[in-house]
């Protein structure tokens, strides 16, 4: 069904794979993971935007086009989710009274809710140090500075495995913290 | 409860590294809440960033005041301690051995100085040395990376406007553009004005001197100085940051919106010379759009569809 075609292409010839290229190759494919991905009726019009996206940019040759392509359509749904949610909550927030205006994080925030910030980092790097050293490293390496899990595993000289093991303990217990935080 | 397999993908697909989409399409398949959680938790997990200290905050005084300016200057010997660098930068000033040093916007060079000590100056730099003295410098302007042959009797002292940062065997890179400064260590250690504050930075913490104060931070040893290979590396960097530096290497007039700018960015920018394909490829990863603007280019929110 799906056809895969070989990624890097551009890479292995050395020429400008035009994107445009890959994607038409793998338009069913991409529209059927946007369905998946939960766009119903709007997945064609989704794909439609992502081509419209790829011909105003007219990107230069990119390493690794399809999986560019599949992220590319994952951030339009993450998108499209955030901007979803954000009405949510200003909605709400109209409704209960708070006002419309959306404070920019990086404003002089109040004394007390810096310090209430401070103590919520602190929170944060007591539950992380709890972990144990590996488990923060691994997590810091991957969440704060992007590094992939294999790179990880070998600077660390440890199995993908036990990689993804800390990762996913770290995550539970950073996500676990952060539901704690929001319903404060 | 958390969905333990949508974490599972949230990790997967965070990953750079992630190719395995027809797994990920099978997966989302199996059931329509599936993709729902998945969005749940990428939405969490985009928060992790602000509560992971990748910036502790360990200056309390300054954190918690943002009223003042720059509190710690005026605490203690700091302001005796400025005054003083600044009567012996006059002094050194007017020495006839001193001597600037220049670099134009996207060009780089290389100072290998008496003692061992190799010099980096990144584009749009000034940097003053002393030919009677290897172990001074003052940067004026832009960014330089220090990879310092450490002489505990005689320490390499680099200043940057009144403020003095110490070596103690060292890599490590400064920024200075207007009133704000940023050092990153790689190697060894710096200490920032060591006859005021003396704060001790080691490897893998940088510090940052401006509007808000006096910060210090965690940073990824190889991320400092990355712009020697031709790269750019960032852990929760502000985006204005972000713009001065990528304006310092490539050599172009670069501006953003007050809302680009507040936005963070954490990853690695290739540095490509063509500004066009650069853009092209750079400001989608840091979730905005770049449009040219005259001569210069204009970072702005959003991936530009709607214009």
């Amino acid at each position: 069904m799906a056809t895969r075609l070989i990624a890097n292409t551009g890479r292995t010839t050395g020429m400008a794979t035009g994107l445009s290229a890959i994607f038409f190759q793998n338009r069913a494919a991409l529209l059927r993971f946007l369905r998946a991905r939960g766009a119903g009726e709007d997945a064609e019009d989704l794909l439609q935007d992502m081509w419209m996206k790829l011909e105003a940019k007219d990107l230069g040759p990119v390493a690794d086009p399809l999986p560019y392509l599949y992220r590319m359509a994952n951030n339009l749904m993450l998108d499209r989710y955030r901007s979803a949610t954000r009405r949510e909550r200003r909605e709400q927030d109209w409704a209960e009274g708070a006002g419309g205006v959306m404070a920019d994080p990086n404003d002089d925030l109040a004394v007390d809710e810096r310090m209430i910030l401070n103590q919520r980092l602190e929170q944060a790097r007591g539950i992380l140090a709890d972990l144990g050293p590996r488990v923060e490293l691994v997590f810091r390496r991957f969440r704060i500075e992007g590094v992939g899990q294999r790179l990880i595993a070998e600077e660390l000289g440890v199995s993908l495995t036990t990689v993804e093991k800390d990762l996913q303990k770290a995550y539970r217990a950073m996500l676990a913290l952060k539901q704690s935080l929001d319903t404060e | 409860m958390m969905n333990e397999e949508a974490l599972g993908w949230v990790i997967r697909t965070r990953d750079p590294e992630f190719d395995d989409w027809d797994a990920f399409t099978i997966w989302l398949e199996g059931d329509p809440e599936r993709a729902a959680a998945y969005d749940v938790l990428m939405a969490a997990d985009a928060d992790l960033a602000d509560m992971v200290p990748a910036e502790p905050v360990v200056m309390p005084v300054a954190a918690n005041d943002p009223g003042v300016r720059r509190p710690l200057r005026w605490i203690g010997g700091g302001a005796i301690a400025a005054a003083l660098v600044a009567a012996v930068s006059v002094g050194l000033l007017s020495r006839s051995d001193i001597y600037s040093i220049t670099t134009r916007p996207g060009e780089t060079r290389s100072i290998a100085l008496d003692d061992g000590t190799r010099i980096e100056l990144n584009g749009g730099t000034s940097l003053r040395l002393d030919r009677k003295n290897a172990r001074f410098a003052a940067l004026d302007a832009g960014e330089a990376a220090f990879t310092v042959r450490h002489d505990a009797a005689n320490p390499f002292r680099v200043t940057v406007g009144d403020a003095v940062f110490e070596d103690a065997g060292t890599v490590f890179n400064i920024v200075h553009s207007g009133d704000a400064t940023r050092i990153g260590v790689s190697e060894g250690k710096v200490i920032y004005n060591p006859q005021a504050e003396a704060i001790a930075l080691p490897a893998g913490r940088a510090l940052s001197d401006g509007a808000e104060g006096l910060r210090v931070m965690d940073v990824a040893p190889q991320a400092v100085a990355s712009w020697r290979q031709g790269q750019l590396i960032y852990a929760n960097a502000p985006v204005g940051d972000v713009t001065q530096d990528i304006a310092r290497s490539l050599g172009v007039t670069l501006a953003a919106t007050p809302g680009a700018r507040a936005m963070r960015f954490t990853g690695t920018i290739r540095l490509e010379r063509d500004p066009s394909r650069f853009f092209a490829a750079a400001a989608p990863l840091m979730g905005l759009s770049a449009i040219r603007q005259g001569n210069g280019w204009l970072l702005k929110e959003g991936d530009g569809s709607q214009n």
